[in-house]
């Protein structure tokens, strides 16, 4: 989930960013980030990244409703979703920055 | 049941079944959701994260050497029924077919290598309860062969479709699977009864080529059936598939065995070896 330079695989990320939106079951979440990320999460992919991001204790499973799992973030996710998003932000302001000013 | 229901069934069927106790009831419903009858990439994701499910199961209680032999015996059995597959099949595509199997002779070069120090500890200080294991190939090979024949009495004569031939088939088959493995299972069982400090670059170097080269025989013998299929649209669509059945389906389900081998030996070559076997 987490490379050796700290940072997360894609579906993990489009997740925990799908969930700080609220609770989500995963039907909810792949056409959540479809809608507005454009990437189609499929089902294997998916249920892989919420295994691995609930037992590393990031989000958590509430109780079933219908049949569907709603999966929401717990503290300790929304801490890592603010690290992982404030490091892309810096990186995004710093290569914009660079690309606006590097000559044609 | 109607044919959707049997197709979620069946993809959920697919996961391990600790992974099927936790997640099975809400995963059919999300395939359900999907409508993923009707959309053969979420399909195919799927059976790529079963893969990984049961890669993940395997990699939790064994040692990444073990994942690349098991792996490797996989890919022996998908590139047996490639070669069974693909002797009908001759004039083209050649240089595909000689790509795969020198990718697929890599392979198990790498493998060898990445065993080699175990082999070099194996004869230097004895082991002699681990010298045992060596003849489970050996036998596995003399009792194959003894099926074989009686598998070859029982068809003689008979048309490719009879119930004895189709016997014959599944007998040597079967055998055959069991033999590598028992292969693996002996191999797995000589590393760990044998300890090594292996030269830890050297096997990890030899497990990131393992996949490597899995991967370039995939490919191969995806190539090589789109080639047969330019070449030859009638035999193609025919059925000189494996036992006289459709060779579409016989190639898909070769390209998928390779596919899995490749994905489980690319799950070893992830982890960090031990130090000390």
């Amino acid at each position: 989930m987490v490379d050796d330079s700290g940072r997360w695989a894609e579906p993990g990320l489009l997740i925990l960013a799908s969930l700080a939106g609220g609770a989500k079951h995963g039907y909810a979440i792949t056409t959540d980030i479809a809608e507005h990320v454009g990437v189609t999460l499929g089902p294997g992919t998916l249920y892989a990244a919420l295994g691995r991001l609930e037992k590393i204790g990031v989000i958590e499973g509430l109780p079933v409703d219908r049949r569907r799992r709603p999966y929401r973030l717990t503290a300790a996710g929304a801490a890592e979703l603010s690290a992982q998003a404030s490091r892309m932000q810096r990186l995004a302001v710093l290569s914009l920055g660079r690309l606006r000013t590097a000559p044609a | 049941m109607n044919d959707d229901g049997r197709l979620i069934r069946a993809l959920v069927t697919c996961y391990p079944a600790g992974w099927r106790r936790r997640y099975g009831d809400e995963y059919a419903q999300l395939l359900r959701d999907l409508d993923i009858h009707r959309r053969p990439g979420l399909i195919v994701d799927s059976l790529l994260g079963a893969v990984r499910a049961h890669g993940g199961v395997l990699m939790t209680r064994n040692h990444p050497m073990n994942v690349a032999i098991w792996a490797t015996g996989l890919f022996t059995v998908a590139g047996i029924g490639f070669a069974k597959l693909a002797e009908d099949v001759s004039g083209f595509a050649d240089g595909t077919y000689a790509l795969l199997g020198s990718a697929a002779a890599v392979a198990l070069l790498a493998l060898v290598v990445a065993a080699a120090p175990t082999a070099v500890a194996l004869i230097r200080d004895g082991h002699r309860r681990a010298w045992r294991y060596l003849a489970v190939p050996f036998m596995g090979a003399a009792v194959w062969y003894g099926v074989l024949r009686l598998a070859l009495a029982i068809s003689d004569g008979h048309r490719v479709h009879s119930a004895p031939n189709v016997a014959g088939f599944v007998l040597i088959a079967v055998t055959g699977t069991a033999v590598v493995a028992a292969t693996a299972w002996a191999a797995c069982e000589i590393l760990r009864r044998v300890p090594t400090a292996p030269p830890a670059r050297l096997r990890r170097v030899a497990l990131i080529t393992i996949p490597a080269a899995m991967a370039v025989a995939t490919v191969s013998a995806v190539v090589w059936g789109l080639q047969v299929r330019s070449a030859d649209p009638a035999g193609f669509s025919g059925d000189h598939g494996l036992l006289a059945t459709s060779f579409v389906i016989s190639w898909i389900g070769v390209v998928a065995a390779l596919a899995a081998a490749t994905v489980l030996a690319s799950l070893a070559s992830r982890r960090r070896t031990p130090a000390l076997q």
